[in-house]
């Protein structure tokens, strides 16, 4: 085992000073991942978030109140009805709904009972808790509006005065208490017009009066992606694979030239202990490569992993994958170039094929039965399932045992042409 | 006892005999030079000695032990192959680190290890630097110790001064001249006659996959250098002329 490990790092720390390959196994998949993700519109982590207003109480005070909403510039706010918003939100196209239930034209929002529903994705919590904040700070300039110069409220209080002076059958007594009482209403309101509100924090506002929201947990379904990185990324993964696998099988050439594999081959370690320590290195080194993508994506660009159990057998069964046919690629030819142009002809074309350039999602169907011949298919599956097609433990069976299968063989098939390069 | 053993080894690729039944011994402390033009041979027979190559037919028995694969026999010997056998992207260091730890040194065994090792073949002020940055005959120092790395009592060395300056080829002679000191059985293959003449005790002459002869240089001399030649002084014939009396003055590169 001491000498599998020491052949490890040898080769990681040749790996690491190997700026070419380490391009080749690092870069390359982080360029593929960001700028396909680019052009196909990368996240939405920049843009304003998407939500969708649903106006179940259809009076003035809610309409008023959905233009309050639609003009901050945090937010894109698109009219639907619930079931829309609820299966967009699901499966997440959108950040989340506001419902507005019936009723909230009269208690304007506040009150013992909830008549905005918010319906949200619980693991989106920084979202949420902006959306809430907004959802309040529109509810207070709604409320503004409403009883300001000139607003609904305003209009109501005085036609009220009006008409109690009009009013017959109310007792002198009770004229008066009411006359009294929204006169000096109105005279509250007069004083309001001369507050700026407009400045005021919306979280803190929210504190202060106690806008009664309620929110809905949405969870998503998952059967789509959240963002176009969400597809770039398994794809950058799989590039980051195919770097480890000809980076390592053209050192397996170079160590064959060089006399440097003789010599491990004169030590008293077996021809498994080598293809073991070289294996265990390409492993290692693919592992690296995905966890620095799956980080990036996660921290900078919102790719968000549904399962991490499911994520972390993809990776492992893929990289797995690419180390056996690392082995098969190193004995596709005597010479760098022979196993390098080789190499690149058979990986190209599996991830032409296979959903490297293309997305799967977006090939046609001829092109899908195709890419079931190519492992790099099966790869980008089993990572895509763990991070937005939500697969079950059964869905992911086929991908990971295709990737193991293909992995063992070729490993196995590699093995015995490298020993009867030696013969 | 015969340190190495070897009868009548045979390997061929398909209509190529590369070695046509060779067999000699090596004794103990011994150092036995395969001298040979390119291609008779010798490399082949060296990678048939340590396994690294299975024969057609034929025995090799390393310390009377008939499997050279075996850990413990492969533990006894040390190879400095033809080719640069390190790795230009570590330092010369690490490389001597790397190839004692696949014999299983580690912590202070190992530091001294290195530390010897760097001595004996000088590069120790070099110690940090990548392989890469060497010059050809530090190198060629760098690829015999770390053959030596564990303390071999057999040493193959495959031509080990091929295209080195005459500073680093001295420093070579002399390093495996202490070892010769040491009492390590050598065999050094070679198609130098004065590198011959200087280390090897004794010297087997092979050409197309056969030994055409074997002895010591002097007797060697005495029985294929023909007739003294008669000058101002009188004196032996070299052992080149031994060399191409029996093996031709032909090119083998055409």
């Amino acid at each position: 085992m001491k000498a599998i490990v020491a052949i490890a790092r040898k080769d990681l720390r040749i790996l690491a000073r190997d700026r070419a390959g380490f391009f080749w196994v690092l870069g390359w998949p982080f360029l593929m991942a960001l700028f396909f993700g680019s052009i196909m519109g990368g996240g939405d982590t920049q843009s304003p978030m998407k939500i969708a207003l649903v106006d179940r109480d259809r009076s003035d005070y809610s309409r008023a109140f959905g233009e309050q909403l639609r003009k901050s510039e945090a937010l894109e706010v698109v009219d639907a009805p619930l079931d829309s918003a609820l299966t967009l939100v699901r499966r997440g196209r959108l950040v989340g709904y506001v419902s507005l239930l019936p009723g909230m034209g009269q208690s304007l929002g506040f009150g013992d009972s909830s008549t905005i529903e918010l319906g949200l994705d619980p693991s989106r919590r920084a979202e949420a808790g902006y959306l809430k904040g907004l959802v309040t700070q529109a509810l207070f300039q709604s409320m503004q509006g409403a009883f300001g110069q000139g607003g609904t409220g305003r209009a109501s209080v005085r036609e009220r005065i009006a008409g109690l002076e009009s009013d017959s059958t109310l007792a002198e007594g009770r004229r008066a208490n009411l006359t009294s009482f929204f006169t000096n209403l109105d005279r509250f309101l007069s004083s309001l017009d001369t507050v700026n509100t407009a400045g005021s924090a919306a979280g803190d506002s929210s504190g202060a009066m106690g806008a009664n929201l309620k929110v809905v947990a949405v969870a998503e379904q998952g059967d789509g992606p959240r963002s176009a990185f969400e597809v770039t990324f398994p794809a950058g993964i799989l590039w980051a694979l195919v770097g480890v696998c000809m980076s390592f099988a053209i050192s397996i050439v170079h160590e064959r030239l060089t006399g440097t594999y003789l010599r491990l081959r004169l030590a008293p370690i077996s021809r498994t202990d080598i293809l073991a320590g070289k294996g265990l290195a390409a492993f290692l080194a693919a592992l690296f490569a995905t966890g620095l993508l799956l980080a990036f994506g996660a921290t900078a660009l919102g790719v968000r992993v549904s399962s991490v159990p499911k994520l972390a057998v993809a990776v492992l069964s893929a990289a797995f994958c690419f180390v056996g046919l690392m082995m098969l690629i190193s004995t596709l030819g005597r010479t760098h170039q022979a196993v390098a142009g080789a190499g690149w002809a058979l990986l190209l074309v599996m991830s032409m094929t296979g959903g490297g350039m293309i997305p799967l999602i977006a090939m046609p169907p001829w092109m899908q039965t195709v890419s079931n011949f190519s492992p790099v298919k099966w790869g980008i599956l089993a990572v895509e399932g763990a991070i937005w097609r939500g697969f079950s433990w059964n869905e992911m069976l086929l991908p990971v045992s295709i990737l193991l299968a293909v992995g063992t063989l070729a490993f196995l098939v590699g093995a015995r042409a490298l020993r009867r390069t030696e013969a | 006892m015969a340190a190495i053993g070897v009868r009548d080894l045979r390997k061929s690729y398909g209509s190529n005999v590369a070695v046509d039944g060779i067999s000699f011994e090596v004794r103990e402390g011994e150092c036995f030079g395969l001298l040979g033009p390119n291609g008779a041979g010798k490399t082949t027979t060296l990678h048939m000695l340590v396994g690294a190559l299975r024969p057609d037919s034929g025995e090799v028995r390393i310390h009377d032990e008939p499997d050279p694969t075996r850990p413990a026999v492969r533990r006894r010997i040390g190879v400095a192959p033809q080719s640069l056998a390190i790795y230009a992207d570590l330092t010369g260091e690490e490389n001597l680190a790397f190839f004692a730890r696949l014999y299983g040194l580690e912590g202070g065994p190992l530091e001294e290890r290195i530390e010897m090792a760097l001595e004996f073949s000088g590069l120790a002020s070099r110690r940090k630097d990548r392989v890469s940055t060497y010059s050809g005959g530090m190198q060629r120092r760098l690829n015999l110790v770390c053959g030596l790395m564990h303390d071999p009592s057999v040493i193959l060395l495959d031509e080990p001064t091929v295209g080195v300056d005459p500073q680093s080829r001295n420093l070579l002679f002399d390093n495996i001249e202490a070892l010769k000191r040491l009492g390590r059985t050598i065999i050094y293959t070679t198609h130098y006659m004065e590198e011959a003449e200087r280390l090897c005790d004794r010297v087997a002459i092979v050409d197309r996959g056969k030994i055409l002869a074997l002895d010591s240089v002097d007797a060697l001399r005495r029985t294929h250098g023909g007739p003294p030649v008669r000058r101002v002084v009188e004196e032996s014939p070299h052992l080149e002329a031994v060399f191409l009396n029996l093996t031709g003055r032909s090119l083998r590169d055409v």
